[in-house]
């Protein structure tokens, strides 16, 4: 399986697949092939719940092709808990800024044509 | 290194332009041809910067160049680096002469878009973001400087009225270039008013969607001084990088490459961004302007906002930021924005820029990045 086949299996099941470095251990969105501290190229797997903070996001409501029918929607950037690391995903359901405070929690729940979808918690 | 000389620039006007891809560039580069009062032959490479010659059904638009200007035994080079194409494609002519290869070439950028409609572009525009992370997820370009924008609110003193002043400033100028998109002043309510794209940023924080072409010709200190005419001398080159995707930013209110590049042609030219007397950046969204002129250095972290509230960038006040109108007013065909830039420096330091002109200045500084700053490009330059 691809890399990216591994984390679309992993955020259906609402997990985030991670690459921790097997030389100075730090961590990497799986899609990572050397080692941004380091350079080196050995990984370990390592699952995250894929829960977190939302760090920043945007309510979009002038959307690319195939995202007419979603607007207004959040695109979310996600900081992912007991890790120096983050996600972006899809969120549905957000039409002010008063929905999403940032700061709010928020948990992967899937993987769809939206790509990673994101839930508030 | 040899020294290296812009002597001559031109751009078609930019806006929804009738011509097709090819005419424009041709267009462009004649002018530049012109303005540098060479010939075609002395031409010995091209360097064309674009991204989406497929929209006008032209790829490979060099060799076309290269036959309607009569020297189809040039060769040529296409460039894309997304926005920041313009810059990448100056730099590697820049290059080549530096390193003593060529002593006269040709850059040209363009971009033919408009006819395809605002979802296809904002489609398309998309592409260029990281997109497994990003355009997949339903991010467009306004969504992501949207969420750096958020970020900045959240984390500085900032108001969207701050944000909505960069756009009135770059139209004030704008109004004063006859080759900007949109020649028309603002007023901050008419940015608060406008419909929202991707909140917090409404449809006058960005820039428009633009066709246009913009061309520049660069030669080695020796041909300048044989050829005669006005030049201007490129001091600095820099470029840099930074993570793809938003969410691999150490800080989401700034731009690594932006840093990278300009701290390269800073040491390079031996200035200090003090000594720089005015910068065309790339202001693709407002907040984008207030960020760059923070990692450009001239205002510290979170002051960029504070510098806008008093009219610290405006024509001939400290520093003035893009004196063309920007990408903001004078528009944003993404592969000519970067050359076009240049094309205001060389007019600015040349004493063509009419109404516009920066008094006195001496150092201009070009700043053009590709996506949400994954690739960046910083030029500096001195009047002879």
């Amino acid at each position: 399986m691809s890399v990216e086949e591994q984390v679309k299996e992993n955020a259906k099941q609402g997990k985030l697949l991670t690459h921790k470095c097997t030389n100075c251990g730090y961590l990497h969105l799986s899609t990572a092939y050397y080692c941004l501290k380091c350079g080196s190229k050995g990984f370990e797997d390592v699952f995250l719940e894929g829960t977190g903070t939302i760090a920043t996001y945007t309510i979009i409501t002038v959307a690319p092709a195939g995202f007419e029918k979603y607007t207004p929607y959040a695109f979310v950037v996600m900081l992912l808990d007991n890790a120096n690391l983050r996600i972006s995903g899809f969120m549905a359901g957000i039409s002010t800024p008063e929905d999403l405070p940032v700061g709010a929690r928020a948990k992967i729940t899937g993987f769809d044509e939206r790509g990673i979808i994101i839930e508030r918690q | 290194m040899e020294k290296v000389c812009v002597l001559g620039a031109g751009s078609t006007k930019y806006g929804k332009l009738a011509d097709s891809i090819a005419d424009i560039t041709t267009q462009a580069s004649v002018s530049a041809i012109d303005s540098a009062g060479i010939e075609p032959k002395d031409i010995k490479a091209s360097y064309i910067s674009n991204v989406f010659g497929v929209a006008d059904k032209q790829v490979h638009i060099g060799p076309v160049l290269m036959s309607r200007l009569g020297i189809p035994d040039k060769p040529s080079l296409t460039i894309e680096s997304a926005c920041g194409s313009g810059s990448v494609s100056f730099r590697e002519a820049y290059a080549n002469i530096a390193a003593g290869f060529y002593d006269c070439l040709i850059a040209t950028g363009v971009e033919k878009v408009t006819h395809t409609g605002t979802e296809w572009t904002t489609t398309y525009f998309a592409y260029c973001s990281d997109f497994f992370y990003e355009g997949q997820a339903g991010a467009s370009f306004p969504g992501l400087f949207a969420s750096m924008a958020r970020a900045y609110l959240t984390e500085f003193d900032a108001t969207e009225e701050d944000f909505a002043k960069v756009a009135v400033k770059n139209h004030d100028n704008g109004v004063l270039n006859p080759k900007a998109h949109m020649q028309k002043k603002i007023t901050i309510e008419d940015v608060m008013n406008s419909p929202v794209v991707a909140s917090p940023l409404k449809l006058y924080d960005c820039c428009p969607f633009s066709d246009g072409a913009s061309s520049v010709i660069l030669c080695s200190e020796e041909f300048a001084k044989a050829h005669g005419g006005d030049y201007i001398e490129v001091i600095g080159s820099g470029r840099g990088g930074s993570p793809a995707a938003l969410q691999g930013r150490e800080h989401l209110t700034t731009i690594p490459s932006t840093k990278i590049a300009s701290e390269q042609a800073y040491k390079m030219a031996g200035i200090t961004a003090k000594d720089v007397d005015f910068a065309e950046v790339h202001d693709c969204f407002t907040i984008a302007e207030v960020v760059d002129t923070e990692d450009l250095g001239f205002f510290e972290k979170g002051k960029g906002v504070q510098a806008v509230r008093e009219d610290r960038t405006k024509l001939n006040s400290d520093i003035s930021i893009n004196p063309s109108g920007g990408l903001k007013s004078k528009g944003h065909p993404i592969g000519a924005t970067g050359i076009g830039q240049v094309v205001e420096v060389f007019d600015q330091l040349t004493g063509k820029a009419g109404e516009r002109t920066v008094r006195d200045a001496k150092i201009g500084l070009t700043h053009n990045f590709g996506a949400t700053g994954a690739s960046c490009a910083v030029h500096i330059f001195q009047s002879v």
